[in-house]
């Protein structure tokens, strides 16, 4: 258990930036994760971590030492990987033994250990099998095992669940977190899934190109992205991102996309000061989109109809892609909907849970 | 339907009859060596008399003059050595040029790679000097010092890219749970490539085994000869007992035959390629 600091952390690769300038504190028993898209720099950074990559500049804390220098072995680290890496010629209790025997632990430790390990993940039946006799999720679970036996400060997990069928993601992902409370240890956790990231962990850092883009409690970023990067990356289907201006008029706020317009509330006067008459892209999340016959007393002034080019029923909720003038976006609404495949439809923007940003920096108006 | 079945079967004949081809020699051999002399004299296919005997195998294994009991020995004595000695280098060579870093390390294995091609012909004069020199002429350990320089290439050729098709996740893992790279290399990549191992051995056995060439450059003490060099003496004074060369022969070729029977299940394996996910 300890607390991980990087600080102005970064990494090349001959000329390429893996991970650009990253300062990041990971508290003590924290569930962490690192998310974004392939190539964004956290798998790299998780390495670095682990020290299974060097750091070109700055600077790693485990604890209060730095670990910059100090191999693997020594970190005293556990690491889950994408693919399991199971040792191949040792049986699923020799896999999770091995770091206990370098560590050289009395036997009875190691198999008490072992054997408690086995029991929390379900795995006391499997102990006498090699890997190859093992399905994926088992496998997954003695990788878990070999993790946990170790005891260490600090778990890293490198998409530990992206080789899983998706039903299986979805268990496991709910184990994962039962786990971290039960053995209340620092984890650390790359993932490329949003929803992942959305149902895991304590905090999410969203990074892309080298950079971390945002670093914050999952419905902070969901509710308050900093970009359009980050607004786009997290929730699914994606925000909807429209070129629009905003205008002032009769004491009201609007966001005109020229084929449409909708009011904003009072409340956004205090931000928007400087961007009246200039161009802005609106962005607003599919759930933000209603059915207007779903929603009692609907302001007129937040009414928009749409073209509907496909519904998508998911059985919960319906997916609309619409169409107005030269925009195209989601909305989510009532699985009762009438909106039926080249209709049109009235459809209400929640304006009070719009987001606003900056067309040139794309970062938030707030 | 009936041009396909036509077609198999064409196939299978032209397939047999290529293997038939392929073993009458041995077949010969085998003949030869069972029968008494007078009795394969006018040719091993005739069959007018047929007496199955071991008198040839033990005339050969207690040869007079080129005992090849004595010879197997010293063949072994080489063998096993040249097999292993190269082995063990070219594994750890072929790691280090698999996993790590260092530079000029594209032009070092082109190196390797390209010397591969040199013929022994041609290193036959420098290499009896370089021996002569040592003192090594005539001695088993020379002889294996030269197979495995002979060896280590392509081995370390071999290796190095069975290793290349390991999973480096599991290496990692076993870093981070707590192995040094001896250990890795040792306890988790070694125990993964058991079937390219073996490949490489039975290969290497083989290849070490049968040489006639590079023994008869460095070894000439009648009682160090090698089994290889003892068959050509097996042919008597002033008449050729084929019964005792061929059953000689039989008895040389037995050994890589054995190796390659106990090991073949991983030979195969470590052909097609092993990668346990």
């Amino acid at each position: 258990m300890a607390r991980v600091y990087l600080e102005h952390v970064t990494k090349k690769f001959g000329n390429v930036v893996a991970v650009n300038d990253a300062t990041l504190e990971i508290k003590d028993k924290e569930f962490l994760i690192l998310v974004g898209p392939s190539g964004c720099g956290k798998s790299t950074t998780l390495r670095m971590v682990a020290g299974l990559e060097e750091v070109t500049e700055g600077n790693i804390y485990i604890g209060d030492t730095i670990v910059n220098d100090i191999p693997p072995k020594d970190r005293d680290i556990a690491m889950v990987f994408q693919n399991y890496a199971l040792y191949p010629h040792m049986d699923v209790y020799n896999n999770m033994a091995f770091g206990l025997k370098l560590r050289r632990f009395p036997r009875a430790e190691i198999d008490k250990r072992v054997k408690e390990a086995a029991a929390i993940l379900g795995i006391e039946n499997l102990l006498k099998r090699k890997p190859k006799e093992l399905s994926g999720g088992q496998r997954q679970r003695v990788a878990l095992g070999r993790a946990i036996v170790r005891e260490p400060k600090v778990f890293l997990m490198d998409e530990p669940l992206s080789n899983l069928d998706a039903k299986l993601r979805v268990q496991m992902r709910a184990e994962l977190a039962k786990l971290h409370n039960r053995l209340q240890t620092t984890i650390i956790y790359v993932t490329h899934d949003q929803t992942e990231a959305m149902t895991m962990g304590d905090r999410i850092v969203v990074m892309k190109d080298g950079f971390i883009q945002q670093v914050g409690a999952p419905m902070e970023i969901y509710d308050h992205p900093d970009n359009v990067f980050v607004a786009g990356f997290i929730g699914s289907p994606a925000m909807n991102f429209l070129d629009a201006v905003i205008l002032r008029e009769d004491g009201d706020l609007w966001v005109d996309a020229k084929s449409f317009r909708v009011k904003l509330p009072p409340t956004r006067f205090e931000t928007v000061g400087e961007y009246i008459d200039k161009e802005v892209i609106f962005g607003i999340r599919p759930e933000d989109i209603d059915d207007k016959d779903f929603v009692p007393n609907a302001p007129p002034d937040r009414i928009v109809t749409a073209d509907i080019d496909v519904t998508e029923p998911m059985g919960s909720e319906v997916y609309l892609y619409a169409t107005v003038g030269p925009h195209s976006f989601i909305a989510r609404v009532d699985a009762r909907t009438t909106a039926r495949d080249g209709s049109s439809h009235q459809l209400v923007f929640n304006t009070d849970k719009a987001h606003l940003f900056d067309k040139k920096t794309q970062k938030a108006i707030r | 339907m009936r041009r396909k079945a036509l077609t198999a079967l064409s196939r299978d004949a032209l397939a047999w009859i290529i293997g038939l081809v392929w073993i009458i020699p041995f077949l010969g051999v085998f003949m030869a060596s069972i029968r008494p002399l007078g009795e394969i004299i006018h040719g091993w296919w005739r069959f007018e008399s047929f007496t199955p005997t071991l008198r040839n195998f033990i005339g050969a294994w207690n040869h007079p003059a080129a005992p090849l009991s004595q010879g197997m020995v010293n063949s072994l004595k080489v063998a096993i050595p040249g097999t292993i000695v190269p082995l063990f280098v070219a594994a750890i060579a072929a790691y280090g040029f698999a996993r790590f870093r260092f530079s000029m390390k594209t032009y070092l294995f082109l190196t390797i790679v390209m010397l591969m091609t040199v013929p022994q012909q041609m290193i036959a004069v420098p290499i009896f000097r370089i021996m002569k020199n040592l003192g090594l002429v005539d001695t088993p350990f020379g002889l294996v010092l030269v197979h495995s320089a002979w060896g280590i290439p392509w081995i370390l050729f071999f290796m190095r890219n069975f290793f290349s098709t390991l999973p480096i996740e599991v290496e990692e893992a076993a870093r981070v749970d707590g192995a040094s790279d001896f250990r890795v290399f040792f306890q988790i990549v070694l125990p993964m490539c058991i079937p390219a191992l073996v490949s490489s051995a039975v290969l290497q056995f083989m290849w070490v085994w049968n040489d006639f060439f590079l023994a008869l450059i460095l070894i000439y003490s009648p009682e160090k000869l090698l089994a290889t060099q003892r068959i050509p003496l097996l042919r008597g004074m002033y008449h050729i007992d084929w019964g005792v060369l061929t059953a000689g022969t039989i008895i040389v070729m037995l050994a890589p035959i054995l190796v390659f029977a106990f090991l073949q299940r991983y030979y195969v394996k470590g052909m097609v390629g092993w990668v346990s996910k």
